[in-house]
């Protein structure tokens, strides 16, 4: 008896928050300001990919061949990219959820709004993977040039148009004819979804970790921060996703 | 001190009035808005350029805004958490216009 008192007590000790100077968790300010220098820095891999892409297509352009051998057009489908958006969408539904499920001490349907959002952010990862494979056996590659499969009539009016080499190489081969044509932007694609499907398994660890925790100490006071703390990342990536599903996909 | 850190904590728990309803509602207006951007860009050729990227943009920030006030429930929480984020978040929204203006039309550095 006294010593579950002890620990009654030794839980309370804990259940304070780590109040810093600035009257707020610590540990949460902390994350805030990880998550806004974080946002520079997908800011800045995204306004890359833009200056690159726009760079390419203005050189097309002016040579009369983007409309064959536009980058996004050429490369970027929705339809997949659509239902990864869909499924990180979800993951967030589910991880606040699983956060209103602590506060209100539900560890069972915890652990199902956790298990949930975990699946759904490791299937949007095999999603990118999937997508990162079929991307580069396409010709899209982290090289400072991207190869495009053409069709005989898009190589046909492709060397009517009679290009400088040094904008878009043609080749044919058989029946298989491609454009090689200098840009980064295949590095940046890469870099920036990359970098952001890394944030996505390291926030998947990070809530397995959790429902690890919270599964083997439901009683533990620090439980609610911990999965809040953990929920904050996840959404974060999730945002991250709504501005790289605009800006490169869809515009 | 124990008044402040009930204060503290009251404050920054004050998004727990949101039922698990509420985050559902959120949830399937996002799901629409996600839609709409997709329809938006299956029928772009309905729009003219500017009303399309006018169109997406507003979509993107809304969706945005949903996740950012209602699923890590910036809005009522400490506001020294909304400087902190949207300090850079205005920065990094200044960079992206900033660059895409100058690099749109081969000027400036754009060469």
């Amino acid at each position: 008896m006294s010593s579950s008192a002890g620990q009654a007590h030794h839980g309370e000790a804990h259940q304070k928050p780590l109040v810093g100077s600035m009257g707020v968790d610590s540990r949460k300010l902390g994350l805030w300001a990880f998550i806004g220098s974080e946002t520079l820095f997908f800011a800045t891999l995204i306004v890359t990919h833009l200056i690159f892409y726009a760079r390419t297509s203005n050189t097309l352009s002016s040579v009369g061949a983007l409309e064959l051998l536009d980058p996004r057009l050429g490369y970027l489908a929705i339809e997949l990219t659509t239902v990864l958006a869909t499924l990180l969408l979800a993951s967030s539904l589910t991880m606040v959820l699983a956060l209103a499920a602590s506060k209100a001490r539900d560890w069972k349907r915890f652990r199902i709004w956790q298990l949930a959002t975990i699946l759904l952010g490791a299937s949007f990862v095999g999603g990118q993977i999937y997508e990162f494979i079929h991307l580069y056996h396409e010709g899209l590659k982290l090289a400072p040039a991207f190869e495009m499969h053409l069709s005989h009539e898009a190589h046909k009016a492709l060397t009517a148009l009679n290009l400088d080499p040094s904008i878009v190489r043609l080749k044919e081969a058989g029946e298989h004819a491609t454009a090689l044509v200098p840009s980064l932007f295949g590095v940046t694609f890469f870099v920036m979804t990359g970098f952001h499907g890394l944030h996505v398994t390291i926030g998947i660890i990070w809530l397995i970790a959790i429902y690890v925790k919270v599964s083997r100490f439901p009683e533990s006071p620090e439980n609610p921060m911990d999965i809040e703390l953990g929920g904050l990342y996840w959404h974060f990536v999730d945002l991250v996703w709504v501005a790289i599903f605009t800006l490169i996909y869809l515009i | 001190m124990a008044d402040h850190d009930s204060a503290v904590t009251h404050h920054e728990e004050h998004h727990e009035a949101h039922g698990t309803g509420f985050y559902w509602q959120v949830g399937g207006v996002l799901a629409v808005v996600t839609a709409a951007e997709v329809a938006a860009f299956v029928y772009r050729d309905l729009f003219g350029h500017v009303t399309f990227l006018t169109l997406l943009f507003i979509l993107m920030f809304a969706k945005g805004i949903g996740v950012v006030l209602y699923f890590m429930h910036l809005r009522g929480d400490a506001r020294i958490f909304q400087f902190v984020f949207i300090v850079p978040f205005t920065f990094a929204v200044s960079m992206v216009l900033g660059f895409l203006v100058l690099f749109s039309h081969h000027v400036g550095i754009a060469g």
